[in-house]
């Protein structure tokens, strides 16, 4: 084919020969194939060399170059796909199956794939050499041939280069043409164990500790480990650990070198590449894990220091230094004798080593960052101790930038996880309270808090019991969070207080500071706020994380928020026995700082009241001493008014209070009103009403053979107390002495029945029920057990009801009135939004209760009707229930 | 009552010649004074009316306009009408209530007194309005005109045919009968 060829293109020179030249031409044609076939065939003998080149003089004569070299490259062709090709291939002929089979293979044959491969690189990098030296002598045949008829020598490097370029694509293309589709897996995976070889023998030259944590770990992970790799390690391990580690290195060099030379360099590089991101993946995978309580980031930089780019200078370095095998036997490791610490600043980092390192980081980035936030719930939850988790996720995310993906991954895991009927709206606080905390960590803009907090305001807002959760949760550490963690016994707001406070301070020192090169270091740090950021709510220095202010934005309005306050606060104080209100005074100041000293007006008014009460209390006290001094007709009740506390209110300022009417005993009524002389004779035109089912008596209850001690209701109080002259009682008659309705005084009562004071008993004609007080210790009451003096609290009542009208009463009280125009109005326009019926009742309500309530009161009114049924709500608009 | 109540419109009619010699000047001013008090008029109206509880009638100020209302009356029971619900609207002028509010059917009503575009023909609502009527006394007239229809002048002559008839007349109710879409 070479000479039809031939003899095609040299035609019109042909004309031109004579016919000795063209005997001459085809003798030595003839010779030089036949030196050629020598030549390849000849194993190591480069003798067949000189008899080529003279043949090749003889062609170049006339002008046959290309005729040469075309034939010559055509033959070494043959003669590698032949002998170099198929010998390769044949090789990894047994583990095409496995290599489909990745769980098998790691134990079965890992040391034979390293060998075959080593193998099978030797022998086609030894036949690749010898062909290349065969070409180098055809170059040296046509060099010598140029310089004797042209002395220049311009043109020789470029022809030399050609012809090796042009044989380096012939190899890796008769390669790549018969390259078996198990190969690169192969590959991939030999990288992926030398690789693991590597990152052991690192860890073997660490700590002993860690050492063996590294051996657990991939003992648990079966990580495609070879039962051979620990005894290895053991004995390479400590000392032998720079030798070992330099002479894996080597290895893997000389594979990918060897791999280059058959033209395989993107094929080399896409298989460590790919086990190198294998590993870091699974080496962050283990580090991160699901404990959030340190910072791995560090160390999984170190470990990329460490492991693959250790690897990769190695590897690049080895590669560069040696290209020419002869010297790869006595390359030394540059790094094999230098500590760890100083790599990062050795100036033979090269631009692809640097760019290597970028690589790696952003992808160990984006690994952690994708775990940390697909488990940004449950870091969240337990918020305090998984700071590390979020500073790591923080800087992850400054590099990768892919903020979005939080915002919405952790959208839908709220969703999924927090805002469902079965979460307790304390629980769901306190998470959005975590998550204000975390996410102004990560995002001190507080962006991204803005998308991921209003999933959790809307639903909190459909919540009933928002408002008084938030109050308890604000003023209440201990009562907010029943089951929480950290320090309970600080309420929200102090905390609150103290991070305003070291704020505050910390901008006072910046003031202080402030100076022309502290100015432009500011302008020097200045960073433009995210593109997700909403332009009207101002720059980031304006814009600062408040969590009051987003809790308080779940409701709509701190008046709201105020007014459940001021009703938890009349509970509370009400049931107190002293008069010790400091810690509510110490959380109205701190309220007052947040929500204005006007708002909160009437909560001051109520503690001045106790501080009043407190002390017309002891005024009136002290009236007693004089009196009975003066006159002893009173010394009797005089006595006992010492056990007489009030707390004495302006009803204005208080919420309303649930009034409850029935007959005291007699002589405390006799006391009460006492009391209130006294009151009169001192503020003189003042008169007090008593509130007679308000506030806490403390109970001393003597029997036969014990004393038992109770703090309770003044209502349970007198109903105990009627049992003094009479053992047993007719449901009936004793709701008529106490002015009880029959249906409360069961009610009531039943507080002594389950305290084993009193039994009842079904009344034999059918009247209703008999009471009886139990005298002596019944073995079954729970009391008795106790033997005695044992002190009962008394939490709130079994119906639960306070003694202020909670805000939702208050509201439904105001409300009923505009119920019937919400009515009139849908009877007439059929459906209406929640924004319509607002703004009508605001046109149209103006007569004489005007209309004043915000749109959230409105909409929790509004629900209210939907789930008695009077209303029907259904895409965003509110019908009559038919 | 409507004695009373006939003089106060009397009254009115006799001052209104009485200012017309007066310039023009104060006039837009004395308007929108009465503007003022036919507003507070129709708001305690539509207070009265949402208090008072009626069954079966209801009216609402559209949206913005207070002079105009909607309506919605239901056909008593143990009538023809009964368990067909009709919304009306009411158009009250700016002299009210010294001029009858102008009352259409939007729902198409077969009735003997109602024409197919829904004009009423009730005489309170005309010649016999007086001030002291209101709104409630307004839709319970025509809720009641509803059972017992004035067949001598009728809009409808067929439905006044045909009111003899009841039990034909209750089948062309239903038949002619659309609920009002929300």
């Amino acid at each position: 084919m070479a000479d039809a060829t031939a003899a095609v293109c040299n035609l019109a020179i042909l004309e031109a020969l004579s016919g000795d030249a063209v005997q001459e031409i085809s003798e030595s044609y003839v010779g030089f194939c036949a030196a050629t076939e020598s030549l390849l065939s000849g194993i190591g003998d480069l003798s067949a060399g000189s008899e080529m080149a003279r043949h090749v003089h003889r062609l170049c004569k006339y002008q046959l170059h290309s005729l040469v070299w075309e034939h010559f490259l055509t033959s070494l062709e043959e003669n590698f796909e032949r002998n170099g090709a198929v010998k390769f291939w044949q090789h990894f002929e047994p583990y095409r199956d496995i290599s489909i089979s990745e769980v098998d293979r790691s134990h079965v044959c890992d040391d034979q794939i390293q060998e075959v491969l080593c193998k099978a690189l030797e022998e086609i990098s030894l036949e690749n050499q010898y062909q290349k030296k065969c070409l180098l002598v055809l170059v040296d045949a046509l060099q010598t041939y140029k310089d004797q008829v042209l002395p220049a020598k311009c043109g020789a490097v470029t022809k030399k280069e050609f012809l090796l370029s042009k044989y380096q694509l012939m190899i890796s293309s008769v390669l790549m043409a018969s390259l078996p589709r198990h190969f690169p897996e192969i590959l991939r995976w030999y990288f992926k164990e030398r690789l693991e070889e590597l990152s052991a023998t690192m860890a073997g030259e660490s700590t002993d500790h860690f050492d063996s944590q590294e051996n657990d770990e991939m003992d648990v992970d079966g990580n495609n480990r070879m039962p051979s790799e620990s005894s290895r390690m053991d004995i390479d391990g400590g000392l032998h650990g720079d030798f070992s580690e330099n002479k894996l290195i080597k290895n893997i060099g000389k594979v990918v070198s060897d791999l280059r030379g058959i033209g395989f360099i993107s094929m080399a590089e896409d298989a460590y590449a790919s086990a190198i991101f294998l590993l870091l993946k699974a080496k962050v995978n283990d580090l991160a894990g699901d404990d959030f309580r340190s910072s791995v980031l560090d160390s999984i930089k170190e470990w990329i220091q460490a492991v693959p780019l250790h690897f990769l200078h190695a590897l690049l370095s080895f590669l560069g230094d040696s290209f020419s095998y002869e010297r790869s036997s006595d390359i030394k490791s540059p790094l094999a004798s230098r500590p760890l610490s100083c790599y990062p600043g050795s100036d033979n980092l090269s631009e692809g080593l640097v760019r290597w390192q970028l690589r790696l980081e952003y992808f160990a980035y984006e690994t952690l960052q994708d775990l940390r936030i697909g488990k940004l719930f449950e870091i969240i939850v337990d918020y305090p101790e998984s700071t590390p988790a979020i500073e790591d996720l923080k800087r992850c995310l400054e590099y990768t930038g892919q903020h979005s993906k939080l915002v919405e991954s952790f959208i839908s895991a709220l969703r999924y996880r927090l805002l469902t009927a079965g979460a307790s709206t304390n629980d769901i606080l306190h998470q959005y309270v975590s998550t204000i905390k975390a996410l102004r960590t990560i995002d001190p803009a507080g962006i991204f808090l803005e998308a991921v907090g209003e999933p959790i305001r809307e639903y909190l807002r459909g919540r009933k019991d928002t408002i008084k959760c938030i109050v308890t949760m604000l003023t209440d550490g201990t009562g907010g969070n029943p089951n929480g963690t950290g320090n309970a016994s600080d309420s929200l707001l102090e905390e609150l207080n103290r991070e305003e406070e070291n704020q505050e301070n910390g901008a006072v020192e910046d003031n202080f500071n402030t100076d022309d090169k502290q100015a432009w270091i500011a302008a020097a740090c200045w960073e433009p706020d995210p593109v997700e950021a909403d332009p009207l709510k101002g720059s980031r220095s304006h814009r600062k994380v408040d969590i009051l202010g987003m809790i308080v934005g779940i409701i709509g309005s701190k008046d709201q928020l105020v007014n459940e306050y001021r009703v938890m606060l009349a509970e509370k104080l009400l049931n107190k026995s002293d008069y010790d209100i400091d810690s509510e005074i110490r959380t109205l100041e701190l309220l007052k700082i947040h929500f204005g000293e006007s708002s909160m007006q009437k909560c001051e008014i109520m503690l001045n009241d106790l501080i009043d009460s407190k002390r017309t209390n002891s005024n009136i006290k002290a009236t007693i001493g004089q009196a009975s001094q003066t006159s002893t007709v009173s010394e009797d009740s005089g006595n006992s008014l010492d056990i007489l506390d009030a707390t004495i209110i302006s009803s204005n300022f208080w919420p309303p209070i649930q009034e409850e009417v029935f007959n005291l005993p007699g002589p405390v009524d006799q006391l009460l009103s006492d009391y209130s002389r006294r009151y009169t004779e001192i503020k003189t035109p003042r008169k007090l009403q008593w509130k007679k089912n308000l506030g806490i008596v403390k109970l001393e209850l003597q029997f036969e053979d014990r004393e038992v001690h109770f703090m309770v209701a003044p209502v349970h109080a007198a109903i105990i107390m009627q049992f003094q002259e009479q053992k047993s009682w007719n449901s009936k008659k004793l709701a008529a002495v106490m002015g009880l309705p029959i249906d409360v005084l069961n009610r009531k009562i039943n507080f002594w029945i389950i305290k084993g004071i009193i039994a009842e008993t079904m009344d034999q004609e059918g009247e209703g029920h008999i009471y009886t007080l139990l005298e002596g210790s019944g073995d079954s009451t729970k009391n008795g057990g106790d033997g005695g003096s044992c002190e009962e609290l008394l939490a709130v009542d079994d119906e639960g009801e306070g003694s202020v009208a909670s805000v939702e009463d208050q509201l439904r009280k105001e409300m009923t009135i505009y119920e019937k125009f919400i009515m009139g109005m849908l009877t007439n326009f059929g459906s209406m939004a929640l924004d319509r019926i607002h703004n009508t009742l605001k046109m149209f309500c103006v007569a004489d209760p005007t209309y004043d309530k915000s749109l959230q009161q409105l909409q929790s009114f509004l629900s209210g009707l939907v789930s008695e049924e009077r209303l029907d709500f259904k895409d965003g608009v509110y019908y009559l229930k038919k | 009552m409507a004695s009373v109540n006939a003089q106060m419109e009397e009254r009115y009619q006799g001052n209104t010649p009485a200012a017309a010699p007066i310039p023009k000047q104060p006039l837009p001013t004395a308007k929108c004074v009465d503007t003022q008090s036919v507003l507070k008029r129709l708001q305690s109206e539509l207070m009265a009316l949402m208090m008072s509880g009626d069954s079966g009638i209801s009216a609402f100020p559209e949206e913005d306009n207070i002079f105009c209302w909607k309506g919605t009356i239901t056909g008593s029971k143990e009538t023809v009408f009964e368990g067909t619900e009709y919304k009306l609207s009411l158009a009250f002028p700016n002299d009210y209530p010294f001029k009858p509010p102008k009352v259409k059917f939007e729902t198409a009503c077969f009735h003997p007194n109602v024409d197919v575009y829904g004009n009423i023909c009730l005489d309170i609502l005309q010649d016999k309005w007086s001030s002291a009527y209101d709104v409630r006394t307004i839709l319970l007239s025509i809720q009641s005109l509803l059972g017992e229809p004035n067949t001598s002048s009728p809009l409808n002559t067929q439905a006044a045919h045909l009111w003899s008839n009841q039990e034909e007349y209750r089948k062309m109710v239903e038949k002619l009968y659309k609920p009002p879409i929300a």
